[in-house]
């Protein structure tokens, strides 16, 4: 059979291109699986970058549960617990004065720059409810502990406070050192405890309206600390005082902002302890610029001091109020304490009632609130800015007075009247300019007469210029 | 000081331990421990606390509450160490209970001599899950240094799991021949080569490889594994038994400080002889893991599979293990460092 040569010749031309046909289909198809394996690839790429940035998320997460917060700021210096429940805060405060007098009443040796303050404070929290303080002191060129307590904050209403603390009694000694509207105290601080170490139970109820106190300590004489005692931080007399204090802010809530800043209180103190000649437990009672004008008798032969024997009852009713640019404080102290006296074969005692008083008006003239605590100004000063700072003015009267029984009895009374004043008054006017929350800068003119403590006639005034540079943080 | 005085600070002591008391530990009726586990016995926990709370409480009228805490084994051991309360551990490995013991001074170092079976109630191993089908053809370790082979495993420095399949990884290289620590550490390298992603624990890593679909093989728990199988069907992934793995002893003790704090030895040490007993047996059971009653173990034989195991004691024990392998100048580091 002979095929057609067209059909021949269309048939030697089909086979080389069903072979070029042939051999081009498996390369497509290895493209393509090639190309499924590359996605395959760059897919399991993209989980793996995925799932990296999921246990990197993680692990944030879980370092953020654990890592500390370190905070940096004008009155925060504190590293916290990543949970927040436990903190410990640096503080500090430096407070350098000058003192200068004029007239008879102080020596000029007396002029003098101090540091009346160095402490550094640690502070903090554990756990959520277990504050501590430490506060060191090394001002006047001595190094004693101001405060070292831990409180446990198991309610607002119920507080346990023990170690070395403020015993909670004078309004103004209660106010923080950086807060005071004066560079040194008035008198009624001269008559109540300024820190003891014993145990407290304290709280808030009403929403803060009441604050109470109650508290046990070793006891201290009038204005001053345990480590002023004889036998520094121990109790002296093997007997303690106890101390109870309640404070109002009856109107804290209320709509009528003129009544919020109003609080009063009332506190006191008891102890029934005897000293001796050599450790008297009697206080002695200083000027705003520090000088002594009233000590009682110490001895001069044998076992001839004035000392402490019975009795000692302190009570002080106090207030504040606060509206606006506006401030009054005012608190009274009392001192009624059993004293006895041999001298050689006279053997007197008695009970003397010493007072004390003051009336502080404060205002800020540019405007902020005035209140209890500290003055943030509304714009701090700094050199090429309009900020001025707060400025502040203060003014007040106040009084010491000794119980006239104190002088009685000649020879053989209990205070020296040639010595001893028998009252001191005292005015004082001043200025406070806040550059920022952590500056301050006061300047005070302090004029102090006395009733009597000299020779003849009565002792010269204290006319006192005090200045003092604060930095608190 | 006078008796006046110590009479007003007792009593203010007592307030302050009343206080301090009631926001404290539990009322008489009950208790709650704290059991610090590895990874990946999440279910065994739900199901043993469960039965452990009805057999407490019929024995002794208390209630007695279980908290969880679970990660990768040696971080849990340093969580311990740094102050997490755990009344008990239950980790992947007695070198973390050493751990807690020596560094943490939290148990006696005779701890593994205080339950049966040195302290490991069930045993476990390693094994491959792959993908269903094995599409990689994946049969022994050998398989896991071929190129493109992504192999998941957790970190050997945090995880107890990852430390056991680092180590059955090495017997396998060791038995290869001519195999010795070069060639073993060679092969690791290589192994480590194609490791994607490195998670803290175990249960993070069976999450990588069945739930985010990363991976080839993963280096699993045996009771992972069956674990994995049973939640996605045997029709997702599957077990390839290795030539040669390792008995994984997983140890368990009383955290002596936390327990003399809190008052609660008694339950604690019940809470861990209790998984001894038949129920705690049969409840490791039949959540894959090999326990150690031998009657529990026949019944459950089946769903085990059949391997050759070296055990740490090939090792020089874990002190030994950990300081050739996974301390800062283990193995583990070297070649994770070349890379």
């Amino acid at each position: 059979m002979r095929f057609p040569l067209g059909l021949a010749g269309a048939a030697m031309a089909l086979i080389p291109l069903s072979a070029a046909l042939a051999q081009d289909a498996p390369p497509a198809a290895a493209d393509a699986a090639a190309l499924l394996q590359r996605l395959d690839e760059a897919e399991q790429r993209i989980k793996v970058l995925e799932r990296k940035l999921e246990l990197q998320d993680e692990a944030t997460t879980t370092a953020a549960t654990s890592a500390p917060v370190v905070r940096a700021q004008p009155n925060r210096w504190a590293i916290q617990s990543a949970d927040g429940a436990s903190f410990v805060r640096l503080r500090g405060v430096l407070h350098v004065d000058g003192r200068h007098f004029e007239g008879d009443g102080s020596p000029a040796t007396s002029n003098t720059w101090l540091l009346r303050r160095v402490r550094p404070i640690v502070e903090g929290t554990f756990a959520n409810y277990y504050d501590f303080r430490f506060t060191p002191d090394f001002g006047g060129g001595k190094a004693i502990v101001q405060d070292a307590y831990v409180t446990a904050r198991f309610k607002p209403w119920a507080q346990v406070t023990v170690g070395k603390f403020k015993v909670p009694l004078g309004l103004e000694r209660i106010q923080s050192a950086n807060d005071t509207r004066f560079v040194e105290r008035a008198f009624p601080t001269s008559l109540v405890p300024n820190r003891d170490i014993g145990v407290q139970l304290a709280g808030n109820l009403a929403g803060g309206k009441l604050n109470y106190n109650v508290s046990y300590t070793n006891g201290v004489s009038d204005g001053s600390s345990s480590d002023s005692n004889a036998s520094p931080d121990v109790d002296n007399d093997a007997k303690g005082d106890v101390s109870a204090r309640v404070f109002f802010q009856p109107f804290l809530a209320s709509d009528n902002f003129a009544l919020r800043g109003l609080g009063f209180g009332v506190g006191g103190t008891y102890v029934d302890s005897t000293g001796s000649s050599t450790n008297t437990l009697l206080p002695s009672y200083r000027t705003p610029g520090q000088a002594t004008f009233f000590s009682y008798r110490s001895a001069t032969a044998g076992t001839n001091a004035t000392f402490a024997d019975g009795e000692r009852l302190r009570w002080s009713p106090q207030f504040y109020y606060y509206y606006s640019s506006f401030g009054l404080l005012g608190e009274y102290a009392v001192v009624s304490q059993d004293v006895r006296r041999v001298n050689g074969v006279v053997n007197r005692s008695d009970t003397l009632d010493n007072k004390a008083w003051q009336l502080q008006l404060t205002w800020l003239l540019t405007g902020e609130e005035e209140s209890f605590t500290g003055v943030t100004p509304a714009a701090n000063f700094a050199i090429g800015k309009p900020g001025r700072g707060a400025w502040e003015l203060v003014a007040r009267v106040h009084e010491l007075s000794i119980d006239d029984a104190a002088f009685a009895g000649g020879a053989d009374s209990f205070a020296n009247p040639l010595t001893a004043a028998r009252r001191a008054r005292a005015a004082a006017i001043g200025l406070n300019w806040y550059l920022n929350p952590n500056v301050k800068w006061s300047v005070d003119y302090e004029l102090t007469r006395f009733d009597g403590g000299a020779a003849t006639g009565d002792r010269p005034d204290e006319k006192a210029y005090l200045t003092r540079i604060g930095l608190a943080f | 000081m006078s008796l006046r005085k110590w009479l007003g600070t007792a009593a203010l002591a007592a307030v302050i331990a009343v206080a301090g008391w009631q926001s404290q530990a539990h009322a008489a009726g009950s208790v709650t421990l704290l059991n610090v586990s590895y990874d990946p016995t999440r279910e065994l926990y739900v199901d043993y606390n469960a039965a452990f709370a009805k057999y407490w409480k019929g024995k002794t009228g208390q209630d007695v509450k279980v908290n969880q805490s679970h990660g990768g084994s040696g971080k849990q051991a340093r969580s311990v160490i740094d102050g997490l309360p755990a009344d008990v551990v239950t980790l992947a490995l007695a070198g973390d209970v050493d751990q807690i013991a020596t560094q943490g001074k939290l148990v006696p170092v005779n701890w593994e001599s205080r339950l049966p079976n040195n302290s490991a109630p069930y045993t476990s191993t390693i094994v491959f899950l792959v993908r269903k089908g094995n599409p990689k053809g994946i049969k022994d370790w050998g398989d896991l240094i071929k190129p493109g082979i992504g192999v998941i495993t957790p970190n050997p420095r945090t995880s107890g799991g990852a430390r056991w399949n680092y180590l059955a990884a090495w017997a396998w290289a060791l038995h290869q021949p001519g195999g010795n620590d070069a060639t073993a550490k060679a092969y690791m390298a290589k192994l480590f080569k194609n490791v994607p992603v490195l998670d803290t624990g175990a249960r993070g890593a069976t999450t990588t490889f069945v739930q985010r679909g990363i991976g080839d093989v993963l280096l699993a728990w045996e009771n992972e594994a069956l674990l994995a199988i049973k939640e996605l069907g045997p029709d997702k992934v599957q077990v390839v038994v290795p030539s040669i793995s390792i008995l994984a002893e997983p140890s368990v003790t009383v955290v002596d400080k936390v327990v003399l704090r809190r008052g609660t030895r008694e339950v604690a040490t019940a809470y861990l002889n209790y998984l001894y007993s038949k129920e705690g047996q049969e409840i490791i059971a039949r959540n894959y893991y090999r326990p150690r009653d031998p009657q529990i173990a026949t019944k459950y034989e089946n769903q085990y599979p059949k391997l050759n195991l070296v055990t740490i004691k090939d090792f020089g024990g874990w002190a030994n293990a950990t300081k050739t392998h996974f301390s800062d100048q283990g193995t583990f580091v070297q070649i994770t460092t070349q890379q």
